[in-house]
Parts: structure tokens; C-alpha cells; sequence
């Protein structure tokens, strides 16, 4: 709608309803919270203040405005704002939502990974080699964010050259090889293996190994003396024997890191061949200082050695064709038919031929070099792919259409990639981009998804996206003073040495987050209402966390998670009781009410309160003026709520965060704090009250629970966008919390709402949204059309 | 010059006639108090284009450093009695008295871009983003970063050409919070401290092996300089290909894309002009006797002196003259079990008066100094090509963009600046500079680095004078 009529409806109908119910604080010179709907210099300008409208949608639906204690509109007065802020004020047509833009997307390190995975088969270790990425709106995986620093793209060139290396072999032909390490050699009474062998113990470990085929084997053994830092006087004869008859030995002494190579030559006929190790201390145990240990790095048995037993290297298929072609001519097909079919899996696209042609060149002057060969000259070229953009960046391209309904779909490869990225972390497989190649992928969508969610790589998504929503990523890093939290419940801050020790340790931090993750699996595997992420009768445990959480008469067995059916009455069960929420949201040394009730208010509610102004006293200052006694947090927290600058924001968070004070803040349940019975009595700004964790949980799924779809929808949307949500995207996600109330909440409608959504179909291209950035330029489409463009054809 | 001490592990492997991985880094000052490897003989005393200001009067380089420390210190620990040369060092600083003649406390040093004006919370954010860029950041979570280009990389690109390496940005913190960070602002400005250009902060390194093989090359000793060789001529036929190949894309996008992309072939660009640098040191590479570390070493306070030592390795090989050290982010909340300190760093600063927070604040600020004072030891034993020491031609600032962090304040920022500038600046004093920026200070290194043409720095009003 043109702006002139959006200024002569709001004059008609929005303006009273302000007057009415706004003005009191946000109008008439009030401005609270910096907020007036009267102080802007034209109409046009209120109009068009799409932040504000933002606002005020939100506000008002989630029922914070107007305040509780005011005059409220009713439900048509409501339903009428809403309607004029998308129709007029952002001129949103409910038919053909806008797709926006996304940027131009980096892989992010997991997507890298995974991708190098899919590709080159091979494990790359990118939280080791790469920075990690920046985040914007709470995820990693947002195109504006992902930069590209010089550091970055010097860590790409080299992570191209040693994936190439170690995944694409650069001869016809290996010896064929078998490889063990120290862990493989055993004791014979299974005490102890070969990774670690005390000088000052005598030990015999040993190995039996099958041989196949007759003829001359290699034996190369390497090894390593681990000495303490500190000098150890131990030393230790060291031998290998094969069959009982000893190949090798040597005397060792005390070192830090000593590498020392052993190799031997066998003849050997088929069957079966002990191999072992023994060491005799020679120093005894009574003159040791700080230790001395060998360790059996690896042993690797290379045979037969003549030519016949020769095999292809492992992964030589993924790559070649096994052709050897001898002219210049054959050469050069060989390496445009090899390159050609890399190329378009790394781009997970077509490839340009322009592109291709550079690309043969390229390999063609690789391996006319002296010593390259022609498997090391087209190993060059599959570098410069893996150091492509196209490679690092997801190119998409859309679809060309003579309608001029909404924005254009972007084209099936696009939307493979869309999709693999999405759900799985990685590229499309080969199903997807067959799909796409006959342009089947768009008719297939919901096969597809289905397809892809009961695929083992979803659980990339659940990570992913849950890992950084709910922030259980982080649960097993945050610090947590176990003896502080325990110091705290019993009453007094420090002392009591006969407690027992209860540890927040690796293996129950871990089991926390797969429980959280597997809650949410769960619920998007068995197509169950999301709301059950809330408040359900069940959880996911293993032994470690059901012993952890004190739910012993589960009879929960064993290291795998599983689900498991709650008692009665168990306060446990949904994110708000789950060990990885309530450590996150602790301080390392107490729980944090205000930190948890600002968790569920940016997080599941989709209402955050403004950050907190400069120079806030602490809840510490509040407890100091208690002089009587130890205040409890809920205590603390009254004192500072007193101050009204506090209270407008605290009255939101804290009563949310104190009902779950009968959490501590390793999760565990306690009763008391500080010699008091805990309160976890309230309630919420909205007025809904409760008297404990479940009835809050309760309150969340039926009465909140329209925020909470809101919320979970505009997380998943950004997180499957991966660009942060404008203020036109309020109208797809309107939509599919539709979807989600017609269907019960099941998640299969948010799931494929997402999928099925213009922003995830589409991408603006000529046409700029009203009010969007102008740098937006119109896309100028490819001038080369891409090889398969009979096949895309089709889809068009 | 004092030796330093032998540590037993030493001694032991004296005895052994061996000498370790740990025990060389431990003993890294000690072994160089030798005369510095004629190979690693800096170009710039051969490079007559070099900027005169550039070298110090006996023709060593000039080396600049900036070091981090998040979230303030307690001020009546840190600020020292007395004045000028004549001060007494508080609390805090007590692990640098051996040092005292060789560092000077600045005072009265401001960044009032890092307050909160008209942005509200964040000072955290604001505290780090503006620390070496004297601007006042965008608070934005995501799309539209923007602080300015820092001191270090200006000054890195007018002299970093003279060195293998313009810059080396360093940190030892790697626990990175998923989501959101300060109030509203993206992390880059908590986990950054060094910025190419307004929106492109340079991510600093945490692993010290990955820091290594960048500066010397990858495998043993004797072999990384022809490793290194090998890697810059292939990845160059690679680059040359790809720059091709993205130049030929750029024309096909619509803006937003295009500035990512841009992003690839400014990078493209810089690494082409590193390796033509490399070119021309060729032959040059220095090899240090000593194996690559292995990794992130799970003890803090070993991988901070592990970073430091790859500081001094990297200054006194000549590969670069100017880093930055992230010690912590901005905010950091690590307890520091190490010492009894349960509750988290930044928890603790906002102590409110409480006597026994402040005295476990007072504690970690004084162990940063205590690491600090370990590399300053170390580059005080290590000779440099003049016959001072690397400290002596060095000018490295140590402090926080926070002040006091209970109250927030960024005026009067705790800072120290180590080193002798070559002679051109006087240590050993406490000197008060009574309210000026910060910028100021940043503007006068860079000037004595020989980094010609930066007029402004964020809210400068000056060159410092008295430095």
C-alpha cells in the first residue's frame, strides 16, 4: 500500500487505539522507556518507523504492553493493530512474504568439516586448524558475520594442500599395509597394553597378525621413551620378537621424547604370526624418581613386497578413473573427465566451463612438471578448487521466471544446498543433487526432508542448532566450583570436609548435553508438539546423569543414553529441569535467577528485557547489607529489586529464574539454601501465577505457549536462513506458527513451514523490500550458462 | 645482565647432555644471552630504504607490542607511590621490581569513546574494541561491525614490509561462548583487539605450534626453511589461479556478495604481497635449534608464557616488530582454581567494596603481571643485534581498557609501557600525563616505529609529550 494511504488509515483507526491505551506513557510528551508515537517530524516518517512497529508488535502480543495494571485493548482492538502495522506500515502482502537476502555464505568450521568429509573422505580437524567463527544473532552460521580475514584464507590454502595430500594418492599403485599402535599389543592377562610401559615393570606384550599371501614383508616399528621432566635414573632392555625369536633389542634410558625406528625383513607364508614385545628393568624400582615409560607408537607391517600382491591406494577410486593415458591428448580428456566430476561435487553445482578449461590448463602445466606426475599434477588442481570461492562460499543463482509474483525461486541446486546445510551441516549428497539435476528436487521436498531428518547425519542440525539456542555447547566448558555450590546448599561458605564429593565431570557434562540434544531429536524425530520440549513426562539419561540427578530407582544401566519415563510427580523433564540449561545459566560458584529468567525470556519467550544500564550495584552489594544472617539469592534479589531502576526488568526476569531455584547450579535438586527452605513461589509479569517448577512449565506450554512457537520459530528460521530476521519476515513466521497451532504444535509443521517458507525458497533479487538498504543492487545474471542447463531447464 | 637461574630440569639434562623441548623454552632467555645468530642478522641493517626512525641509534629494529588484560585492575593495587623516578611499586606490580629501571606507569591516560555516550551498556565490548583503535564501535550483534584500524596494523602497513611477517597477533583464550556476547555488541569486539580496516578485525592465533610453523615453516629443525619455500612457491600458482577465478565471479554479484568476495580477493592480495615479501628474504628464514610445541598446553599459565615465548622468538629472529597478546577477552569469567579462586574473574570485579573480592581481584591482576614480568625477564637476557637487550629496543604496553571494573570506567587506565624505545623513551618512572587520550599514547609509538602519515588516531588531540 503507498505510504499516503498507510498515514490516512493509521490517522483513522491506529491513532485512537494509541491515544487510548499508549499515550499515558508514549505519547503527549511521555516518552518512558524512550519510546512516543507523537515525535516524529511527518506521519510519513511514524509510518514508517518499521522498528518501532517491530516493537510494538511484539510488546503487545506477548502481553507486556500495556502493562498489567493499565487498560487493556481487547482482543479486536489487538487484532486490528497487527493487521494495520504488516499490511500498511510494512506493506507486507500475506500471499508473497518477501524472501529477503541472504549474504553470500561462508562454510562455517563444522560445515567445512563435514563437507571435507563428504568430499575428500577424510577427517579434518577444523577446531584445531581454523579461528572459530564470529556469531551474529546467537549462531555461526550467518553470512554477514562470516568474514574472510587474510590470516583465514592462509589457513585455507594450507588446509587444501594437506587434505589433498593425505586424501587424493598420488600413485597407481601401493604395497599393500596394515598398521597397529601400542593400544593393540596386549598383555597377555589384559592388564596393561603397549601405549605405556613402566621401566621399572617387566612386561611381555604381544600381537597376533594374520598373513594372506605368501612372500617378503616389512616390519617398521617406531618407538618413544617417556621420560618425566625431571631426570629418572631407570633404565630398561627393550626387544621385539616374532614367533618366539627375538628380531630386535636395545638398552634405553631416561629421555623426554626420544623417537627411536626399528625395521626388520620377513620372509613369511601364510598364517598366522605372533608378534611381541618385552622389557626387563635394569635399574631397580627402589632408586626411582620420577618415572621413565616406552611407548610403542605404531607398527606397521608393509608386504607382500613384490609387484603382483600390488593394490590400488586407498580412496583411488573416489578420484580417478584408473585410466593410464599415455599422449598428450588422452591426457588431457583424462583430466577434464577426473576434474570435471571433482569439480562439480566440491561446487556442488555445474561447473562453468570457462572455469573447467582454466582448470584442465592448470593441471595440464601441474603434471608436464618434472617429478609431479600425472595423479600429483591433477592432486594440484583439486587444491586450487578447495581454495575456490565457489568452494568456500554457497553460490546460488535463481531461477529465471516471466511471472512477476514475488521474489524468485532459487534455482534446485541452490535449494539442495539450502537444504544439506541446513539439516545435515554438510553438502548435498548424491540423491539430492541427482534430484536437482533432473529439476525433481522441488516436486520431492517433503520425501526429501523426510529422507534427510531420518538420515544419522540430522543429528548435525540437533547439535547445531540446539547447541547454540539453549547454548548446551557450552556446558562442557563453563567452570563449575562443585564444593562452592555444595558449601552454599548446606548452609555455611566454606568447610565441610566429610561431605561427599559430588564433581559436575566430563562424562556427566557430556551425558547433559546429549540429553538436551536427544529431548529435542526425539521430538523431531517422532514428529511429537514442541511443546514438549517444555514440560514432558520424560527425559533422555544414562547411568552417570540418572545417578547425577539422584533418579537411581529408574534402573537406568550403562554409558548409551535412553529415554526414560519419569515418576510421578518428578519435577524433572523439559529444557527448564535439564542439567546443560541450568549449568549454563549458573555462575561457577552459585545459581543465577536473574541469568536463568533471562535465558527463558530471550529464549523461549522471544522477549528479552534491554540490556542493564551502566553502574548496576551487585547482588554481592545486596547481600552486604544483611548483617543478621546469610541472606538466600531470593533474599538478595528483593533487596536489589527494591531500587525502581532495577525493577522494571527484574520483575520480568527474576520471578522466572527463582522458581528454579530448587536447582542448584550443577543442576542437582536441593531443598535449602543457606539453613532456608527455598520459595519458588510467583509470578509472571503477565499475571499467570505459580507456586513451583512444574506449574511454571505448565504456565510456558498452554498460556505462553504462543510465545514460545514465536520464539522457537524466528530461532530456527535465522539458524536455516542464516541471516538475522528483518521486520518484513514477521509475516513467514506468523505463518507457520499457524501451521504449528493447526497442527498441534508437531514438528514436522515447523519444519517443513521453514522449508516450504518464501525466504527459503526464494531470494530477492532486482526488487528492493520497502525500506531495505539501497546498496542492493539488481543481480546481473550469469552470462555462461552452466553445463547442465538442458537438465535445469526443465524445472523452469 | 643477570643469568637467570637454572631450573633442576636443566641441570639434569646438562648432566644428560641433552636438551629437551621444555627445558630449551624454559631456558630460552638463558640460552640467548649469547650473542644473537649472525643468520638472523635483521635485513633493515642492510635495507637502506628503511626509515631512520625505524632503527635505533646503534641500528637494531624497533619492536612494538600491545598486551591485554580483561576487566580492570584494583587501583589502590596498582597505581605506584611518588612520582617520576621517584615511585614505589604497589601490590600488583611487585613481580616487576627486578625490573623497575625498565618500565614506566603511565597515568592519567583516557578513552572516552570506551564509556558508554549515548550507547548504554557494554562497557566490556567498548573496553576492548577501542583499546588500540581509540573509536567509539558500533554496537550492532551482527551484520555492520565497526571499530577503526588499530595502531598495530597501521603501523604494519607502513613499515611491516621490512620483516617476513607485518604483524603477529597472539591470544590464550580459547573458550568462546556461543551466542551473543556484551550487551548487545558482536563478540569480534571482545575477541579482537587488533582491526585491518573498520569492519575486518584480524583473529588472533591461540596455538602456539600453528603460531610456529607460520613464522619458521613446519617439520624439524634444518628443514623448515625449505619447507617453507616449497609451501610459498605452490601455494603461489594456486593464488594465481583462484584470483582468476574470483575476479571473474565479482562481476556477477549483487553488492552484499560482492563485499564478501572482496573480502577473499583483498585477501588473496595480502597473502601474494607476503609471500613477494617472503621472496625477498629468501635464504634469510631463520631455523631456531629447537622443536615445534606441540599444542595448546592445558595449564594456563603455560600456554600464556608459551605465547610470550613465541613473542620473543619472533622479535628476536626479526620475523616481525609488532604483536598484540590477548591475554584474556574483554569480560573474561575464568576462575582461577590455580589459586583457591572459585568464582569468575569478572564476577569479582564488580566486588562493590567487598574486602575479600577486591583481594582476589588484586591476586589475578597481580598473576598477569606475574607472566608478564616473566617475558619482560626474558626479553631483558636476550641480546638483540646491537648489543642491548631486545627490551631495551622494544616499547610493549601492558594494560586494560577498563579501569576500575566495578564501576566501569575507562579514564586514568591502568597501563605500563616496558622497554627503552632503543634510548628514546625513559623507563623507570611513574609519569603522569593528567587526562589525555589514550590515542595520544598509540599516535607517539607508531611515530617511533617510523609509521609515517597517520595523522589522527580515534579521538586524538596530540602527539604524547614526556613519553
Amino acid at each position: 500500500m503507498a505510504e499516503n494511504g498507510a498515514t490516512a488509515s493509521y490517522a483513522k483507526t491506529i491513532e485512537p487505539l494509541l491515544i487510548k491505551y499508549c499515550y499515558d506513557c508514549h505519547g503527549d510528551g511521555m516518552s518512558k522507556g524512550k519510546v512516543a508515537f507523537d515525535g516524529h517530524a511527518s506521519p510519513g516518517d511514524l509510518v514508517g518507523d518499521h522498528k518501532l512497529w517491530s516493537v510494538v508488535l511484539k510488546n503487545v502480543r506477548a502481553g507486556l504492553m500495556p502493562p498489567l495494571e493499565k487498560p487493556r485493548p481487547d482482543a479486536s482492538e489487538i487484532a486490528e493493530l497487527e493487521k494495520w502495522i504488516k499490511r500498511d506500515a510494512f506493506d507486507l502482502d500475506p500471499k508473497n512474504p518477501p524472501a529477503g537476502r541472504v549474504t553470500m555464505r561462508r562454510l562455517n568450521r563444522r560445515e567445512y568439516q563435514n563437507t571435507i568429509h563428504d568430499l575428500m573422505g577424510i577427517e579434518f580437524r577444523t577446531d584445531e586448524e581454523f579461528p572459530p567463527d564470529d556469531t551474529g544473532y546467537g549462531f555461526d552460521n550467518i553470512g554477514d558475520v562470516l568474514s574472510l580475514s587474510p590470516l583465514l584464507l592462509e589457513k585455507y590454502l594450507k588446509a587444501a594442500e594437506t587434505i589433498v595430500s593425505n586424501a587424493v594418492p598420488v600413485v597407481q599403485w601401493v604395497v599393500p599395509s596394515q598398521e597397529f599402535s601400542g593400544r593393540d599389543f596386549k598383555r597377555k592377562d589384559d592388564a596393561g597394553n603397549a601405549r605405556r610401559l613402566s621401566f621399572y615393570d617387566e612386561a611381555k606384550v604381544e600381537r597376533t597378525i594374520t598373513i594372506a599371501n605368501p612372500g617378503t614383508y616389512r616390519v617398521q616399528i617406531e618407538l618413544g621413551v617417556r621420560g618425566a621432566f625431571d631426570f629418572d635414573p631407570g633404565r630398561s632392555r627393550f626387544a621385539f620378537s616374532i614367533d618366539g625369536q627375538e628380531k630386535k633389542s636395545d638398552e634405553f634410558k631416561w629421555d623426554d621424547g626420544r623417537r627411536i625406528a626399528w625395521s626388520t625383513e620377513e620372509k613369511w607364508t601364510p598364517g598366522k604370526r605372533l608378534l611381541a614385545f618385552d622389557l626387563k628393568p635394569l635399574v631397580s624400582r627402589d632408586q626411582k624418581k620420577s618415572s621413565v615409560d616406552m611407548e610403542v607408537v605404531s607398527v606397521r607391517i608393509e608386504g607382500p613386497l613384490e609387484p603382483e600382491f600390488r593394490q590400488r591406494p586407498e580412496n583411488y577410486d573416489r578420484f580417478f578413473s584408473g585410466e593410464s593415458p599415455s599422449t598428450p591428448e588422452e591426457r588431457r580428456t583424462v583430466a577434464r573427465k577426473v576434474l570435471l566430476r571433482f569439480a562439480t561435487k566440491a561446487f556442488r553445482r555445474p561447473v562453468d566451463p570457462a572455469f573447467l578449461d582454466r582448470l584442465v590448463n592448470f593441471a595440464e602445466g601441474e603434471y608436464n612438471a618434472p617429478e609431479r606426475g600425472f595423479e600429483g599434477g591433477l592432486a594440484r588442481a583439486m587444491v586450487a578448487v578447495l581454495a575456490s570461492p565457489r568452494f568456500l562460499f554457497r553460490m546460488e543463482d535463481t531461477i529465471r521466471t516471466r511471472s512477476s509474483k514475488g521474489d524468485p525461486l532459487v534455482d534446485e541446486y541452490s535449494l539442495a544446498s539450502r537444504l544439506s546445510y541446513f539439516l545435515w551441516s554438510t553438502m548435498p549428497d548424491d540423491e539430492l543433487i541427482g534430484l536437482a539435476d533432473r529439476g525433481q528436487l522441488r516436486k520431492n521436498l517433503s520425501g526429501e526432508v523426510r529422507r534427510m531428518m531420518a538420515d544419522e547425519r540430522s543429528r548435525e542440525m540437533v547439535g547445531n542448532f540446539v547447541g547454540q539456542w539453549l547454548q548446551v555447547r557450552d556446558v562442557e566448558g563453563v567452570p563449575i566450583n562443585s564444593r562452592a555450590i555444595l558449601a552454599r546448599d548446606e548452609g555455611g561458605s566454606s568447610g565441610g570436609r566429610f561431605r561427599p564429593r559430588i564433581e559436575l565431570d566430563r562424562a556427566t557434562r557430556l551425558a547433559m548435553r546429549r540429553e538436551t540434544e536427544l529431548a529435542f531429536d526425539y521430538v523431531a524425530k517422532m514428529d511429537r508438539s514442541v511443546v514438549e520440549l517444555l514440560d514432558a513426562n520424560y527425559t533422555f539419561l544414562n547411568e552417570t546423569l540418572a545417578t547425577f540427578y539422584g533418579l537411581t530407582n529408574l534402573n537406568v544401566k550403562g554409558d548409551k543414553m535412553r529415554l526414560a519415563t519419569l515418576p510421578e510427580g518428578s519435577p524433572r523433564g523439559g529444557i527448564l529441569t535439564q542439567g546443560s540449561i541450568l549449568v549454563v545459566t549458573s555462575n561457577p560458584d552459585r545459581t543465577s535467577p536473574v541469568k536463568r529468567g533471562l535465558f527463558i525470556l530471550e529464549n523461549l519467550l522471544g522477549s528479552p528485557p534491554p540490556p542493564p544500564p551502566a553502574n548496576v550495584p551487585s547482588l554481592e552489594a545486596a547481600e552486604a547489607s544483611v548483617k543478621d544472617h546469610e541472606p538466600t539469592l531470593r533474599e538478595a534479589l528483593e533487596l536489589h529489586q527494591k531500587s525502581p531502576l532495577c525493577h522494571s526488568c527484574h520483575s520480568r526476569m527474576d520471578p522466572l529464574g527463582l522458581a528454579m531455584e530448587n536447582f542448584n547450579a550443577m543442576g542437582l535438586w536441593r531443598d535449602q539454601e543457606r539453613h532456608q527452605p527455598i520459595e519458588s513461589t510467583g509470578q509472571l509479569i503477565t499475571g499467570e501465577k505459580f507456586s513451583n517448577i512444574s506449574d511454571l512449565k505448565r504456565i510456558l506450554a498452554t498460556a505462553r505457549r504462543q510465545d514460545f512457537y514465536d520464539c522457537l520459530t524466528e530461532k530456527f528460521l535465522t539458524f536455516a536462513l542464516g541471516r538475522g530476521l528483518e521486520y518484513y519476515d514477521v509475516e513467514t513466521v506468523d505463518q507457520i506458527v499457524h501451521r504449528l497451532e493447526a497442527n498441534e504444535g508437531r514438528f514436522s509443521a515447523l519444519l517443513m513451514g521453514v522449508i516450504e517458507s518464501a525466504p527459503f525458497q526464494r531470494r530477492q533479487t532486482a526488487k528492493l523490500v520497502a525500506g531495505a538498504r539501497a546498496d542492493r543492487k539488481p543481480e546481473v545474471t550469469s552470462k555462461q550458462s552452466p553445463i547442465h542447463e538442458t537438465d535445469t531447464a526443465s524445472s523452469r | 645482565m643477570k643469568p637467570t637461574p637454572l631450573h633442576p630440569a636443566e641441570i639434569a639434562a646438562a648432566r644428560h647432555g641433552s636438551l629437551n623441548r621444555r627445558t630449551f623454552l624454559r631456558g630460552l632467555g638463558a640460552c640467548l644471552a649469547l650473542p644473537a645468530f649472525e643468520s638472523f642478522r635483521p635485513l633493515a641493517l642492510q635495507a637502506a630504504a628503511a626509515p631512520a626512525s625505524a632503527l635505533t641509534p646503534g641500528g637494531a629494529p624497533l619492536r612494538m607490542a600491545f598486551v591485554y588484560v580483561p576487566n580492570g585492575m584494583i587501583q589502590s593495587t596498582w597505581w605506584p607511590g611518588g612520582e617520576g623516578s621517584d615511585f614505589k611499586l604497589a601490590e600488583t606490580m611487585r613481580p616487576l621490581e627486578a625490573l623497575r629501571g625498565k618500565v614506566q606507569v603511565l597515568g592519567g591516560l583516557d578513552h572516552q569513546n570506551a564509556t558508554a555516550g549515548p550507547d548504554g551498556a557494554g562497557d566490556h565490548a567498548r573496553a576492548s574494541g577501542t583499546f588500540l583503535t581509540g573509536v567509539r564501535v558500533r554496537k550492532t550483534a551482527g551484520s555492520d561491525i565497526k571499530a577503526g584500524p588499530s595502531i598495530d596494523q597501521l603501523t604494519a602497513q607502513r613499515i611491516g614490509h621490512l620483516t617476513r611477517f607485518p604483524s603477529m597477533e597472539l591470544t590464550s583464550d580459547k573458550v568462546r561462548k556461543s551466542g551473543n556476547c556484551d550487551s548487545g555488541y558482536s563478540c569480534a569486539y571482545q575477541y579482537n583487539l587488533s582491526w585491518k580496516s573498520e569492519g575486518t578485525p584480524v583473529s588472533p592465533e591461540p596455538n602456539p605450534r600453528l603460531v610456529f610453523e607460520r613464522l619458521f615453516g613446519s617439520g624439524g629443525p634444518g628443514e623448515r626453511a625449505n619447507n617453507l619455500l616449497r609451501r610459498q612457491k605452490q601455494q603461489r600458482s594456486i593464488l594465481d589461479f583462484v584470483l582468476t577465478d574470483a575476479k571473474d565471479l565479482q562481476g556477477k554479484m549483487m553488492a552484499r556478495d560482492r563485499a564478501k568476495l572482496d573480502e577473499y580477493l583483498s585477501s588473496v592480495r595480502e597473502i601474494e604481497k607476503r609471500i613477494e615479501l617472503a621472496e625477498r628474504f629468501q635464504g634469510k628464514t631463520p631455523d631456531p635449534d629447537m622443536e615445534t610445541p606441540a599444542g595448546i598446553p592445558a595449564n594456563y599459565a603455560e600456554h600464556i608464557d608459551l605465547m610470550f615465548d613465541m613473542m620473543v622468538l619472533a622479535f628476536r629472529t626479526d620475523s616481525t616488530r609488532i604483536s598484540t597478546f590477548l591475554m584474556a577477552s574483554e569480560g573474561s569469567n575464568r576462575p582461577f582454581p590455580e589459586m583457591g579462586i572459585s568464582e569468575g574473574h569478572h564476577n569479582l570485579t564488580h566486588h562493590q567494596n567487598n574486602k575479600e573480592m577486591i583481594e582476589k581481584v588484586a591476586k589475578i591482576d597481580a598473576w598477569y603481571m606475574e607472566r608478564f614480568a616473566r617475558f619482560l625477564g626474558k626479553m631483558e637476557a636476550t641480546e638483540d643485534v646491537d648489543g642491548q637487550s631486545l627490551l631495551h629496543n622494544s616499547m610493549i604496553v601492558y594494560g586494560s581498557g577498563n579501569s576500575d571494573g566495578n564501576r566501569h570506567t575507562h579514564s586514568n587506565l591502568p597501563l605500563l609501557l616496558a622497554g627503552a624505545g632503543g634510548g628514546r623513551i625513559t623507563p623507570g618512572r611513574f609519569a603522569k600525563f593528567g587526562g589525555q587520550p589514550m590515542s595520544n599514547l598509540l599516535l607517539t609509538l607508531a611515530d617511533q616505529m617510523g609509521a609515517e602519515g597517520i595523522e589522527r588516531l580515534g579521538d586524538s588531540t596530540g602527539r604524547l609529550k614526556g613519553v
